[in-house]
């Protein structure tokens, strides 16, 4: 599961400055939560574009989380990336009081989505393309929000396990006091993404590994010495969330349908 | 001899784009005095296609774009990559050999991969075909991309007397480890090491780079001596043509020292796999 930092470095820069040339862009936005994910695309878009033309958004809670605003607002101070500042409160409170919940897990998904929506605008507004942050672990056990933190118009770490985006960050240089935190999605304060799973990433990363990398049978990955309780979760969690890795089912009526046989390329004519 | 290798990254779909670097690359290749220049699998339409097949299908026979590149080889000798449309609906996934103002060779792909990543059998129609044509430098034989990873189709080649096997290709890099490149790059070395020696020919790979739909093509184009010696390997991922000098002679100098193609047995290959194609029921 080692990963070569140079390599997955030279590929992802060029993923982004080349994705984003096909399109007419030259300028990527991200959103800056203070954590390794988005740090590592802000040092990967910062290399790939250049400084200037990479925007770090940070849009806190209020004051709720304010070590990670720092780190945020620290990162992109480091990079030399253009940085805003979006209080998300006033919006989200002004939601809720209309429509309360006692649910911290709805509060969470609209937060997400109120950072995705205030993201495009400002995509529009600098006339750049969204990055997006959401790695392979989180994508295969479905742990963010459709239409929110999963929204992007390119995800450059989507095929990197956490584990392996440490790794990343370790050889880009991202701060100590962002690899040292804990992570988590920052749904509510006191979170942690381990704790909600009920697994570390570490564990979780090597299961799926055997699971999807190297295709094993759940019986192969029992007798390898995995805990069968940690494998069952796991796979819930996979099967659970393929709705957030594909375009919503289309009926099919005619003869020629989008998303079943009406088939083009994502870099149609670029 | 000299061989340039357009390690190059067409543009999705556009053909004018395509055309356009060819004949840049052509014109930089003829001031390198190059005899044989040879682009990736699909180069003037990128790889991803889809439905996009049928839109940039071509008879090169017609095509007005196409006989200017037929035209240009009065300069040098060509192996360019492009859909072709043989016959009405038919799309093919075709290789050309263009020298002298003519299409010497058209190779049609017969091992389309589809599986995983790979969709190609939904959009061609496979070739059925692996044949030897004489090129200025002698016998040579074209294949595309995944033909190369199946052997038998190499020792066709062989036993229709190729002294040269040149593979065009549009392979995404895949698998990493702690050690930097693609780990599927080691599996057209291995096999054009391989080729090469056994078959005492030239292997002469060119593969493309750049991205499409978030694939990485891998480049790492190369040349082996008919001793299997690596005279040349473009660097992964880079946009790059890469000329090397190559001596057609050295054919004969491999052979000389290793008579496999001297004593090849192709009758009996026939009838052994008569055989076992008659004794294959479900």
């Amino acid at each position: 599961m080692k990963i070569n930092g140079p390599f997955v470095e030279k590929i992802l820069t060029a993923f982004i400055r080349e994705e984003l040339a096909k399109f007419g862009y030259k300028k990527g936005i991200l959103g800056l939560s203070g954590g390794m994910d988005s740090a590592v695309c802000a040092f990967l878009a910062a290399r790939a574009l250049g400084p200037a033309n990479v925007m770090g958004l940070v849009m806190p809670y209020g004051r709720s989380f304010s070590r990670d605003i720092e780190d945020a607002r620290a990162i992109a101070a480091e990079l030399g990336i253009k940085s805003e500042l979006v209080n998300i409160k006033p919006m989200v409170d002004a939601y809720f009081k209309e429509h309360p919940t006692a649910s911290q897990l709805r509060k969470g998904n609209k937060m997400a989505r109120e950072r995705m929506s205030i993201l495009y605008d400002f995509s529009a507004r600098e006339h750049s393309l969204i990055l997006g942050t959401s790695n392979k672990t989180e994508l295969l056990i479905g742990y963010g929000t459709i239409h929110g933190d999963m929204a992007c118009a390119v995800n450059p770490l989507g095929d990197l396990y956490k584990t392996q985006v440490r790794e990343l960050a370790v050889h880009l240089g991202v701060p100590d006091s962002i690899l040292s935190k804990q992570p988590t999605a920052g749904l509510w304060p006191g979170q942690t993404d381990e704790g909600e799973i009920g697994l570390s990433y570490a564990e979780l990363d090597k299961i799926l590994y055997e699971l999807v990398d190297l295709r094993k049978s759940v019986a192969e990955v029992l007798a390898a010495g995995f805990k069968k309780s940690a494998v069952e979760k796991i796979i819930g969690m996979i099967k659970c969330s393929e709705f957030k890795r594909k375009l919503p089912p289309i009926a099919k009526i005619s003869g020629r349908t989008v998303g079943h046989d009406f088939l083009y390329p994502f870099d149609r004519d670029k | 001899m000299k061989i340039g290798l357009a390690q190059i990254a067409p543009r999705l779909g556009n053909l004018p784009r395509n055309y356009d670097l060819h004949f840049v690359e052509i014109e930089n290749a003829a001031k390198e005095k190059a005899d044989l220049l040879v682009f990736p699998e699909l180069s003037l339409t990128g790889y991803t296609l889809k439905d996009l097949t049928e839109e940039v299908a071509l008879d090169p026979a017609k095509d007005s774009r196409f006989q200017k590149l037929v035209a240009a080889s009065r300069r040098l000798s060509l192996v360019v990559g492009f859909v072709e449309e043989k016959e009405k609906g038919l799309y093919y996934n075709s290789a050309a050999f263009l020298s002298a103002g003519r299409i010497l060779h058209i190779h049609r792909k017969v091992f389309l991969p589809t599986s995983g990543m790979f969709e190609e059998g939904k959009f061609f129609a496979p070739g059925k075909n692996f044949t030897t044509f004489a090129a200025p430098s002698g016998k040579a034989g074209l294949m595309i991309c995944r033909d190369f990873l199946h052997y038998s189709a190499s020792y066709l080649l062989f036993a229709g007397g190729a002294e040269m096997v040149i593979v065009i290709s549009s392979a995404p890099g895949r698998g990493m480890s702690e050690r930097a490149g693609f780990i599927s790059g080691r599996m057209w070395e291995l096999m054009g090491e391989a080729i090469s020696f056994f078959s005492t020919s030239f292997v002469v790979y060119c593969n493309r780079v750049g991205f499409e739909d978030g694939l990485a093509f891998a480049g790492g184009s190369f040349i082996f001596s008919p001793a299997g010696e690596l005279l040349v390997k473009v660097p992964e991922l880079e946009e790059r043509t890469v000329f090397q000098e190559i001596r057609p002679e050295d054919v004969r100098a491999a052979r000389k020292k290793y008579p496999y193609k001297r004593d090849d047995k192709p009758e009996i290959i026939l009838e052994a796999l008569k055989r076992i194609v008659r004794n294959d029921e479900d």
